[in-house]
């Protein structure tokens, strides 16, 4: 990923990268290279984000404090942000679905689908 | 009138009666008489008409299984001989044999305002390969009868929301309905409806679609932001994370900002789904802000302007760039509506600060002292030469119920609220000179009715 690309989508969350966020960037790449080069490091971030945002929220486990939350919530929106910038639209919606089915299960207090395996379906959904 | 139905299915097979869904879209499009037209966007999901008699539909689905049972030997299901497959791809032969015996396609016909069907004919979304996520195209044509038209938005949003958490499932919906039916004043759903009348694509039930989806994402910050801010009550009501703990909370406002950025991005407008993400982002960085200027309590009036922007007027902005963008309006008109959003969603904001000072809101008074909201009345009052000294002193320390009360005397005896009111009026005023230059199709008089009653409610 590009040093400008870095500073532009991580401002506020600087501390991210280096405490997680970079593994899990890489853990994407594998699953972004059908996607012209040029947004294959930004579909992998927005995947990273989200799945660092929730896990940053405390989604189906305890609650994170308020400020952890609202490092979540920028996660979640800075990835979603990206997607709708740079992803076809069934990969959009894939990725809202993914997040949706993680959210109702951990409402209904039940075993939380693995978000990492969703979101690297959702970067190969077609249709 | 085109229009999109969305709903679950929950098993492998299943016959779903849609017959009061699609009567509902009759109702909602005012078709008196005419057709509706109905398309399976999916190859392993049929539509049928029969009767709605549970031993009957285990009847028809023993039939389908008679006649293209699943693991077949389907040659479709050989995905060693198949190329580009996707990741998720189901071996589904069988079902996709089945919808071949049933039909993708249906047209009903619409007399006097009703679906005109025989007495035990009922419409289904016959489901051959789920659970999945399913959608039927619909469009209307014949008469329609155009409804007073204020009204008749006002109805279409509410029906849509009401529609979206009617599929949902009950622990994410159930707090998300309580919190909806609370009312809340849906100045940016409003925004969305109006403005989507502009240009020459206007549609009410796409706008309506996208209004409420603004509207549930606006609701899924709130929730979260009710967490933040310790608040036991919004709405009158108690809030998610106070009635059902911030676990739930978290979930719910989850579950909602993904739902909501589905339904915009399904709409199928690049412009409006960027607009939309963007202003979304802003809400949430400005957050960050808002809480981490609680330090400094009550902060400047230059910080309090860049966090009201992103939190409260960037989405106003998004709201009436994204209407307007659905309804293929002029960029120059896009442009614009953005602007007039922006102005007003920062006077709207100044004008709630102030509602917290006035007795006869209905809401307690100096909550948002106690909670340590931004205010800018009270950094106004912080500033002033006289009262400054004893509110700054008094917010440095533990603000029980006595100092929040002298707080607020002290704030309501100095120039603050007359010169906050001054100030969101002119805001409005930019705003309204913002429509000034462009065409905007009779809609004028309406956004300059809806901008001015924003800060009325202080007056």
């Amino acid at each position: 990923m590009t040093v400008q690309l870095l500073d532009r989508e991580l401002d506020r969350l600087e501390g991210l990268w280096s405490d997680g966020l970079a593994e899990t960037y890489e853990s994407y790449l594998d699953a972004v290279g059908h996607f012209d080069p040029e947004v294959q490091p930004k579909l992998a971030l927005a995947a990273a984000l989200i799945e660092s945002g929730v896990r940053l929220q405390g989604l189906g486990g305890r609650a994170a404090p308020p400020t952890t939350l609202l490092t979540g919530d920028l996660c979640l929106a800075r990835g979603s942000r990206l997607l709708a910038d740079n992803a076809p639209l069934p990969v959009q919606v894939a990725f809202a679905r993914a997040i949706e089915a993680a959210s109702s299960a951990a409402a209904a207090e039940q075993p939380a689908p693995a978000l990492r395996q969703l979101l690297r379906q959702s970067l190969g959904t077609t249709r | 009138m085109s229009h999109r139905l969305d709903f679950a299915t929950t098993q492998a097979t299943e016959f779903v009666d849609i017959t009061d869904r699609i009567r509902d879209e009759v109702r909602r499009a005012g078709l008196r008489n005419g057709r509706v037209h109905l398309q399976s966007l999916h190859t392993t999901l049929g539509l049928a008409i029969n009767e709605n008699e549970p031993l009957l539909l285990h009847d028809f689905e023993s039939l389908l299984d008679r006649l293209a049972p699943a693991g077949a030997g389907y040659e479709h299901d050989d995905f060693a001989r198949r190329f580009e497959i996707p990741i998720d791809e189901p071996a589904n032969g069988h079902a996709h044999c089945r919808q071949l015996l049933l039909s993708a396609f249906a047209t009903l016909m619409v007399e006097d305002g009703d679906l005109v069907l025989g007495r035990w004919q009922s419409l289904f979304a016959v489901e051959l390969d789920g659970p999945r996520q399913r959608q039927v195209a619909l469009q209307l044509d014949g008469e329609i009868v155009r409804r007073d038209e204020k009204v008749s938005l006002e109805a279409l949003v509410e029906l849509e929301l009401a529609r979206q958490l009617m599929v949902d499932p009950e622990p994410v919906a159930s707090p998300m309905r309580r919190l909806v039916e609370a009312g809340g004043k849906r100045l940016r759903p409003k925004l969305v409806q109006l403005t989507a009348g502009i240009g020459p694509r206007s549609d009410p039930l796409r706008a309506a679609e996208l209004a409420a989806a603004v509207e549930l994402l606006h609701n899924a910050t709130l929730i979260h932001d009710d967490y933040v801010d310790e608040s036991t009550h919004r709405r009158g009501r108690p809030t998610v994370a106070a009635a059902e703990g911030p676990e739930r909370a978290i979930a719910v406002g989850d579950y909602y900002f993904a739902k909501a950025t589905r339904l915009i991005a399904q709409i199928g407008n690049g412009g409006v789904t960027s607009a939309l993400a963007a202003a979304l982002e802003s809400v949430c960085a400005s957050q960050i802000d808002d809480v981490a200027m609680r330090g400094s309590y009550p902060g400047d009036r230059d910080s309090y302007m860049r966090v009201i922007r992103g939190k409260t007027a960037s989405l106003f902005a998004a709201a009436c760039e994204s209407g307007a963008l659905l309804s293929g309006a002029a960029p120059d008109v896009v442009q614009a509506l953005g602007r007039f959003g922006d102005l007003l969603g920062t006077a709207f904001q100044m004008a709630d600060d102030m509602v917290d000072f006035s007795p006869s809101s209905g809401k307690p008074v100096g909550l948002d002292i106690r909670q340590r909201v931004l205010s800018l009345p009270l950094i106004y009052a912080a500033e002033d030469r006289v009262v400054g000294p004893e509110v700054r002193r008094l917010l440095a320390g533990a603000l029980g119920d006595a100092e929040v009360g002298r707080v607020a005397e002290l704030v309501t005896s100095s120039g603050a609220l007359p010169r906050v009111r001054q100030e969101a009026q002119h805001l409005v005023d930019a705003a309204v000179r913002e429509l000034e230059a462009v065409e905007l199709d009779g809609l004028r008089p309406t956004l300059v009715g809806l901008a001015r009653a924003a800060v009325d409610r202080i007056s």
